[in-house]
Protein backbone atom coordinates (compact mmCIF):
# COMPACT_ATOMS: atom_id res chain seq x y z
CA UNK A 1 0.00 0.00 0.00
CA UNK A 2 2.66 2.39 1.07
CA UNK A 3 4.94 1.30 -1.71
CA UNK A 4 2.25 1.91 -4.36
CA UNK A 5 1.68 5.39 -3.11
CA UNK A 6 5.36 6.09 -3.20
CA UNK A 7 5.77 4.93 -6.80
CA UNK A 8 2.75 6.96 -7.93
CA UNK A 9 4.29 10.01 -6.36
CA UNK A 10 7.56 9.45 -8.17
CA UNK A 11 5.99 8.94 -11.59
CA UNK A 12 3.92 12.10 -11.23
CA UNK A 13 6.75 14.41 -10.44
CA UNK A 14 9.17 15.88 -12.91
CA UNK A 15 12.52 14.07 -12.45
CA UNK A 16 14.50 17.28 -12.94
CA UNK A 17 12.61 19.16 -10.31
CA UNK A 18 12.95 16.26 -7.96
CA UNK A 19 16.69 16.17 -8.51
CA UNK A 20 16.97 19.84 -7.67
CA UNK A 21 14.95 19.28 -4.53
CA UNK A 22 17.21 16.41 -3.66
CA UNK A 23 20.29 18.59 -4.05
CA UNK A 24 18.72 21.33 -1.94
CA UNK A 25 17.88 18.80 0.75
CA UNK A 26 21.41 17.48 0.75
CA UNK A 27 22.89 20.93 1.10
CA UNK A 28 20.52 21.60 3.97
CA UNK A 29 21.26 18.37 5.76
CA UNK A 30 24.85 17.63 4.98
CA UNK A 31 26.45 20.77 3.64
CA UNK A 32 27.49 18.86 0.52
CA UNK A 33 25.91 18.17 -2.82
CA UNK A 34 27.22 14.93 -4.14
CA UNK A 35 29.59 12.06 -3.71
CA UNK A 36 30.93 10.11 -6.69
CA UNK A 37 28.62 7.39 -8.00
CA UNK A 38 30.21 4.04 -8.45
CA UNK A 39 29.61 0.48 -7.42
CA UNK A 40 32.64 -1.64 -7.27
CA UNK A 41 33.37 -4.84 -5.51
CA UNK A 42 36.28 -4.38 -3.22
CA UNK A 43 38.64 -6.90 -1.68
CA UNK A 44 39.46 -4.62 1.24
CA UNK A 45 36.78 -3.87 3.78
CA UNK A 46 36.86 -1.07 6.28
CA UNK A 47 35.65 -1.29 9.87
CA UNK A 48 35.17 1.96 11.73
CA UNK A 49 35.38 2.10 15.50
CA UNK A 50 33.99 5.53 16.38
CA UNK A 51 32.63 7.31 19.42
CA UNK A 52 32.13 5.27 22.54
CA UNK A 53 32.47 1.54 22.66
CA UNK A 54 29.14 0.43 24.02
CA UNK A 55 29.01 -2.30 26.59
CA UNK A 56 26.15 -3.99 28.37
CA UNK A 57 24.23 -0.77 28.95
CA UNK A 58 22.68 0.74 25.85
CA UNK A 59 23.69 4.37 25.49
CA UNK A 60 21.06 6.99 24.65
CA UNK A 61 20.78 7.61 20.87
CA UNK A 62 22.46 11.04 21.03
CA UNK A 63 25.74 9.26 21.80
CA UNK A 64 27.83 8.13 18.89
CA UNK A 65 28.62 4.55 19.74
CA UNK A 66 30.19 1.42 18.33
CA UNK A 67 28.10 -1.52 19.38
CA UNK A 68 29.78 -4.89 19.70
CA UNK A 69 26.67 -6.69 18.55
CA UNK A 70 27.14 -4.92 15.18
CA UNK A 71 30.89 -5.24 14.94
CA UNK A 72 31.33 -8.88 15.92
CA UNK A 73 29.00 -10.32 13.22
CA UNK A 74 30.72 -8.04 10.69
CA UNK A 75 34.12 -9.48 11.65
CA UNK A 76 32.67 -12.98 11.30
CA UNK A 77 31.28 -12.08 7.86
CA UNK A 78 34.66 -10.68 6.80
CA UNK A 79 36.38 -13.88 7.92
CA UNK A 80 33.90 -16.00 6.00
CA UNK A 81 33.62 -14.05 2.75
CA UNK A 82 36.22 -15.39 0.30
CA UNK A 83 36.11 -12.14 -1.76
CA UNK A 84 37.41 -10.10 1.15
CA UNK A 85 41.17 -10.31 1.38
CA UNK A 86 42.04 -7.66 3.92
CA UNK A 87 40.57 -5.43 6.60
CA UNK A 88 41.34 -1.83 7.43
CA UNK A 89 40.28 -0.78 10.93
CA UNK A 90 39.79 2.96 11.35
CA UNK A 91 39.75 4.19 14.93
CA UNK A 92 38.54 7.43 16.38
CA UNK A 93 37.24 6.45 19.75
CA UNK A 94 37.18 7.73 23.29
CA UNK A 95 37.07 4.24 24.70
CA UNK A 96 34.26 2.73 26.69
CA UNK A 97 33.36 -0.67 28.01
CA UNK A 98 36.42 -2.76 28.87
CA UNK A 99 34.88 -6.14 28.13
CA UNK A 100 33.28 -5.06 24.85
CA UNK A 101 36.54 -3.41 23.76
CA UNK A 102 38.55 -6.50 24.59
CA UNK A 103 35.99 -8.67 22.78
CA UNK A 104 36.43 -6.64 19.58
CA UNK A 105 40.23 -6.63 20.01
CA UNK A 106 40.34 -10.40 20.46
CA UNK A 107 38.12 -10.94 17.42
CA UNK A 108 40.40 -8.76 15.28
CA UNK A 109 43.54 -10.43 16.62
CA UNK A 110 42.23 -13.88 15.70
CA UNK A 111 41.22 -12.92 12.14
CA UNK A 112 43.11 -15.01 9.58
CA UNK A 113 43.11 -12.25 6.93
CA UNK A 114 45.64 -9.40 6.93
CA UNK A 115 44.48 -6.50 9.10
CA UNK A 116 45.84 -2.97 9.37
CA UNK A 117 44.62 -0.41 11.88
CA UNK A 118 44.87 3.34 11.62
CA UNK A 119 44.29 5.73 14.50
CA UNK A 120 42.87 9.06 13.41
CA UNK A 121 42.10 11.72 15.94
CA UNK A 122 42.04 9.54 18.99
CA UNK A 123 42.33 5.94 20.07
CA UNK A 124 41.92 6.37 23.77
CA UNK A 125 41.50 4.05 26.68
CA UNK A 126 40.13 0.69 25.48
CA UNK A 127 40.81 1.87 21.90
CA UNK A 128 44.48 1.07 22.59
CA UNK A 129 44.03 -2.75 22.63
CA UNK A 130 41.88 -2.51 19.49
CA UNK A 131 44.57 -0.47 17.68
CA UNK A 132 47.33 -2.94 18.57
CA UNK A 133 45.21 -6.04 17.87
CA UNK A 134 45.72 -5.72 14.10
CA UNK A 135 48.71 -7.25 12.33
CA UNK A 136 50.11 -3.81 11.57
CA UNK A 137 49.15 -0.46 13.05
CA UNK A 138 49.39 3.14 11.92
CA UNK A 139 48.78 6.41 13.69
CA UNK A 140 48.49 9.83 12.12
CA UNK A 141 50.89 12.48 13.31
CA UNK A 142 48.27 14.47 15.20
CA UNK A 143 46.36 11.54 16.65
CA UNK A 144 46.60 10.74 20.34
CA UNK A 145 46.08 7.75 22.55
CA UNK A 146 45.29 8.11 26.24
CA UNK A 147 46.69 5.35 28.38
CA UNK A 148 45.22 5.20 31.86
CA UNK A 149 44.28 2.60 34.46
CA UNK A 150 40.81 1.12 34.13
CA UNK A 151 38.25 3.15 35.94
CA UNK A 152 34.97 1.60 36.81
CA UNK A 153 31.97 2.45 38.87
CA UNK A 154 33.10 -0.51 40.92
CA UNK A 155 29.89 -2.25 39.99
CA UNK A 156 30.27 -5.56 38.23
CA UNK A 157 27.06 -7.46 37.58
CA UNK A 158 25.39 -4.99 39.88
CA UNK A 159 27.67 -5.68 42.83
CA UNK A 160 30.65 -3.58 44.01
CA UNK A 161 33.84 -5.47 43.35
CA UNK A 162 37.09 -5.88 45.21
CA UNK A 163 40.31 -4.15 44.27
CA UNK A 164 41.77 -7.52 43.28
CA UNK A 165 38.98 -8.05 40.77
CA UNK A 166 39.65 -4.68 39.11
CA UNK A 167 43.39 -5.32 39.24
CA UNK A 168 42.90 -8.61 37.41
CA UNK A 169 40.76 -6.86 34.79
CA UNK A 170 43.50 -4.30 34.25
CA UNK A 171 46.05 -7.08 33.99
CA UNK A 172 44.08 -8.51 31.04
CA UNK A 173 44.34 -5.20 29.20
CA UNK A 174 48.06 -4.85 29.95
CA UNK A 175 48.77 -8.42 28.87
CA UNK A 176 46.82 -8.02 25.63
CA UNK A 177 48.60 -4.79 24.68
CA UNK A 178 52.10 -6.08 25.51
CA UNK A 179 51.41 -9.33 23.63
CA UNK A 180 50.22 -7.59 20.46
CA UNK A 181 52.66 -4.66 20.30
CA UNK A 182 56.34 -4.02 20.84
CA UNK A 183 55.85 -2.03 24.05
CA UNK A 184 57.23 -3.57 27.24
CA UNK A 185 55.06 -4.13 30.27
CA UNK A 186 57.27 -1.79 32.34
CA UNK A 187 56.92 1.04 29.83
CA UNK A 188 53.18 0.57 29.42
CA UNK A 189 52.63 0.59 33.17
CA UNK A 190 54.91 3.60 33.54
CA UNK A 191 52.74 5.51 31.04
CA UNK A 192 49.60 4.23 32.71
CA UNK A 193 50.56 5.40 36.19
CA UNK A 194 52.45 8.61 35.45
CA UNK A 195 51.25 11.76 37.17
CA UNK A 196 50.76 15.32 36.05
CA UNK A 197 49.58 14.64 32.50
CA UNK A 198 45.85 14.36 32.98
CA UNK A 199 43.58 16.47 35.16
CA UNK A 200 42.78 14.73 38.42
CA UNK A 201 43.80 11.38 37.03
CA UNK A 202 46.89 9.34 36.37
CA UNK A 203 47.92 8.31 32.89
CA UNK A 204 49.51 9.71 29.74
CA UNK A 205 48.22 11.19 26.54
CA UNK A 206 50.55 9.76 23.90
CA UNK A 207 50.80 11.66 20.59
CA UNK A 208 51.38 9.86 17.25
CA UNK A 209 55.21 9.82 16.91
CA UNK A 210 55.62 9.05 20.65
CA UNK A 211 53.32 6.04 20.36
CA UNK A 212 55.62 4.72 17.63
CA UNK A 213 58.71 5.50 19.72
CA UNK A 214 57.33 3.53 22.68
CA UNK A 215 56.61 0.59 20.38
CA UNK A 216 52.88 0.76 20.91
CA UNK A 217 52.12 1.48 17.25
CA UNK A 218 54.21 0.32 14.28
CA UNK A 219 54.35 3.43 12.11
CA UNK A 220 53.24 7.03 11.68
CA UNK A 221 51.20 7.38 8.51
CA UNK A 222 47.92 8.09 6.84
CA UNK A 223 45.48 6.21 4.68
CA UNK A 224 47.87 5.87 1.72
CA UNK A 225 50.53 4.13 3.80
CA UNK A 226 47.95 1.95 5.51
CA UNK A 227 46.43 0.80 2.21
CA UNK A 228 49.87 0.20 0.71
CA UNK A 229 50.86 -1.93 3.69
CA UNK A 230 47.60 -3.87 3.54
CA UNK A 231 48.06 -4.60 -0.18
CA UNK A 232 51.62 -5.75 0.47
CA UNK A 233 50.40 -8.06 3.21
CA UNK A 234 47.67 -9.47 0.96
CA UNK A 235 50.21 -10.12 -1.81
CA UNK A 236 52.61 -11.71 0.66
CA UNK A 237 49.84 -13.99 1.92
CA UNK A 238 48.92 -14.99 -1.65
CA UNK A 239 52.50 -15.82 -2.63
CA UNK A 240 52.90 -17.77 0.61
CA UNK A 241 49.86 -19.82 -0.36
CA UNK A 242 51.22 -20.64 -3.80
CA UNK A 243 54.60 -21.58 -2.39
CA UNK A 244 53.03 -24.17 -0.11
CA UNK A 245 51.39 -25.90 -3.07
CA UNK B 1 24.88 21.54 40.20
CA UNK B 2 28.09 19.58 40.48
CA UNK B 3 27.86 15.92 41.35
CA UNK B 4 31.05 14.52 42.82
CA UNK B 5 30.55 10.87 42.06
CA UNK B 6 32.26 8.14 40.13
CA UNK B 7 28.89 6.84 38.91
CA UNK B 8 28.47 7.36 35.17
CA UNK B 9 26.03 10.05 34.12
CA UNK B 10 23.68 7.60 32.42
CA UNK B 11 23.16 5.74 35.71
CA UNK B 12 22.16 8.91 37.56
CA UNK B 13 20.10 10.59 34.87
CA UNK B 14 18.41 7.74 33.08
CA UNK B 15 17.15 8.46 29.61
CA UNK B 16 13.49 8.07 28.87
CA UNK B 17 12.83 4.72 27.25
CA UNK B 18 11.05 6.40 24.30
CA UNK B 19 14.43 7.84 23.26
CA UNK B 20 15.71 4.35 22.55
CA UNK B 21 12.88 3.44 20.20
CA UNK B 22 13.56 6.39 17.88
CA UNK B 23 16.47 4.70 16.16
CA UNK B 24 16.85 1.16 14.96
CA UNK B 25 19.05 -0.98 12.75
CA UNK B 26 17.52 -2.30 9.56
CA UNK B 27 18.74 -3.84 6.33
CA UNK B 28 18.18 -2.05 3.03
CA UNK B 29 19.60 -3.62 -0.16
CA UNK B 30 21.38 -6.05 2.16
CA UNK B 31 23.30 -3.25 3.85
CA UNK B 32 22.84 -2.55 7.57
CA UNK B 33 21.76 0.98 8.41
CA UNK B 34 21.02 2.85 11.60
CA UNK B 35 17.78 4.69 10.80
CA UNK B 36 15.34 7.10 12.32
CA UNK B 37 11.64 7.28 11.50
CA UNK B 38 10.48 10.50 9.87
CA UNK B 39 7.05 12.13 10.13
CA UNK B 40 6.24 10.83 6.67
CA UNK B 41 6.70 7.22 7.84
CA UNK B 42 9.93 6.86 5.93
CA UNK B 43 13.29 5.80 7.25
CA UNK B 44 16.02 8.41 7.32
CA UNK B 45 19.57 7.10 7.36
CA UNK B 46 21.56 8.11 10.43
CA UNK B 47 24.56 5.88 9.90
CA UNK B 48 25.69 3.40 7.31
CA UNK B 49 27.01 0.37 9.17
CA UNK B 50 28.48 -1.43 6.16
CA UNK B 51 32.13 -2.44 6.11
CA UNK B 52 32.26 -2.26 2.31
CA UNK B 53 33.79 1.13 1.46
CA UNK B 54 32.04 1.10 -1.94
CA UNK B 55 28.67 1.35 -0.17
CA UNK B 56 29.65 4.78 1.07
CA UNK B 57 30.16 6.14 -2.42
CA UNK B 58 26.51 5.86 -3.39
CA UNK B 59 24.31 8.85 -2.79
CA UNK B 60 21.29 6.78 -1.82
CA UNK B 61 23.14 5.25 1.12
CA UNK B 62 24.41 8.58 2.49
CA UNK B 63 23.26 9.84 5.89
CA UNK B 64 20.19 12.04 5.59
CA UNK B 65 18.76 10.08 2.69
CA UNK B 66 15.26 8.71 3.08
CA UNK B 67 13.57 5.61 1.81
CA UNK B 68 10.08 4.17 2.40
CA UNK B 69 9.84 1.72 5.26
CA UNK B 70 8.48 -0.90 2.83
CA UNK B 71 11.93 -1.06 1.19
CA UNK B 72 13.34 -2.60 4.32
CA UNK B 73 14.65 -6.12 3.72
Amino acid sequence: MEKERYIAFESESDPNREKNEQVAENIQQLGQTNVPQMTQDTNIHCLTIVGQIEGHIQLPPQNKATKYEHVIPQIVAIEQNPNIEGLLVVLNTVGGDVEAGLAIAEMLASLSKPTVSIVLGGGHSIGVPIAVSCHYSFITETATMTIHPIRLTGLVIGVPQTFEYLDKMQERVVRFVTKHSKITEEKFKELMFSKGNLTRDIGTNVVGPDAVQYGLIDEVGGVAQAMKKLREMIDAKKSEGTMLQ
Amino acid sequence: MILYTMMPEHLIFQTDSSEYTKQKVIYYDGIPFLVEETETKEWQIVRNLSTNPADFLQQKYAPGERFPSSFET
